[in-house]
């Protein structure tokens, strides 16, 4: 049961690492405690289901990231971006 | 070969509590959210230097592995020389078939992550001779939506489709054929046993991708004399010909 339930979300936590990822290798996590927010642009070819990508960052291995907001906002492209994040 | 345990290790055990929000300091990012596979992307695209390099995509079973084994021996009777990355989430079984073509392959085994990025693809470029390569196939790890996201560095995706999928694959599964600039309509010898309509299959992915190149192939025509039999096997063939000239003139100038 619990790989079903961990391939069905793999993606969402291989997006959700590179998010991460994204973020760190460009110095915007650079003496944050805690991330509050972020805000994500989100094409409809992504592939992302939203409610999916949530759950794999309320299971991050990475306190940072506990209990972040996310929110989207959605185009017709495939790209997905990152646009704002909030951070303590 | 290559194993990965990249995204097992960096889930939490337990379950979450929630007590993020709109709060604190705002840091404006505009960044492409897929940057970092991105970056690595690029270097492995210097590496493949002037091959030409291909990505199958493909829900599990569609029969991209049979469709290397129809294409690579046609390139290699020809002169071309070529490579081929395999992608799976366990054994390396597809990598022995290409060994038994005498074409140079290395398995990637994904353990458990369900497509290729492009760190795993540059980790392979290490174990895998491509110099003076014409034509690179990766064969990506059959799943038709986690793979669309993560630009390998190819020149080009291709989504490979049996029949025996449903003529309303494309619509369920958009992203790979909005992705990709070939779909292989594989597996049509079976035609004659199904409801599948072929017409409807391309009018639905076109609907997605109208600039889409597609090809009817069956991979159960072998020729013993090394050329292809299948009338859409030897157009696929000459397609990627066409291709793999054009990367090496283009490698070429900008040298």
């Amino acid at each position: 049961m619990l790989n079903f339930l961990f391939s069905d979300f793999m993606h969402e936590f291989s997006i959700a690492l590179e998010i991460v990822d994204t973020l760190e290798e460009n110095g915007y996590l650079d003496g944050v405690n805690k991330v509050n927010s972020v805000r994500l642009n989100i094409g409809k070819y992504s592939g992302i289901d939203r409610n999916y990508l949530d759950f794999a960052f309320q299971n991050l291995d990475d306190d940072r990231f506990k209990g972040v907001l996310l929110e989207f906002v959605l185009n017709d492209s495939d790209e997905i971006r990152i646009e704002e994040i909030m951070v303590d | 070969m290559f194993n990965s345990n990249r995204i097992n290790k960096r889930i939490k055990a337990g379950s979450p509590g929630r007590s993020g929000g709109r709060s604190g300091r705002a840091l404006m990012v505009q960044r492409n959210a897929m940057e970092s596979n991105e970056v690595i992307a690029q270097k492995n695209k210097a590496l493949f230097g002037r091959a030409f390099v291909m990505n199958f995509l493909s829900s599990p079973g569609s029969g991209k592995t049979s469709l290397l084994e129809s294409i690579a021996p046609v390139l290699k009777s020809e002169g071309f020389k070529t490579a081929v990355i395999e992608g799976d989430v366990e054994t390396d079984l597809d990598k022995k078939r290409i060994d038994g073509l005498g074409i140079p392959a290395y398995q990637i085994i994904t353990n458990g992550t369900c497509h290729l990025d492009a760190k795993m693809v540059n980790f392979s470029l290490d174990n895998l001779d491509i110099k003076d390569t014409d034509v690179i196939f990766i064969e990506n790890v059959g799943n038709l939506v986690c793979p669309t996201s993560f630009n390998l560095g190819e020149d080009m995706k291709a989504v490979v489709f049996s029949v025996t999928e449903g003529d309303d694959k494309p619509l369920k599964y958009p992203a790979a054929f909005y992705k990709s600039e070939v779909m292989v309509i594989n597996k049509i010898d079976l035609l004659p046993a199904l409801d599948s309509d072929i017409a409807k299959i391309k009018e639905n992915a076109l609907s997605i991708n109208n600039g889409l190149i597609i090809f009817e192939t069956s991979c159960k025509k072998k020729s013993d004399c090394g050329g292809a039999v299948d009338e859409g096997i030897a157009g696929l063939v000459s397609f990627i010909k066409e291709k793999i000239k054009l990367k090496k003139n283009e490698y070429l100038r900008s040298r």
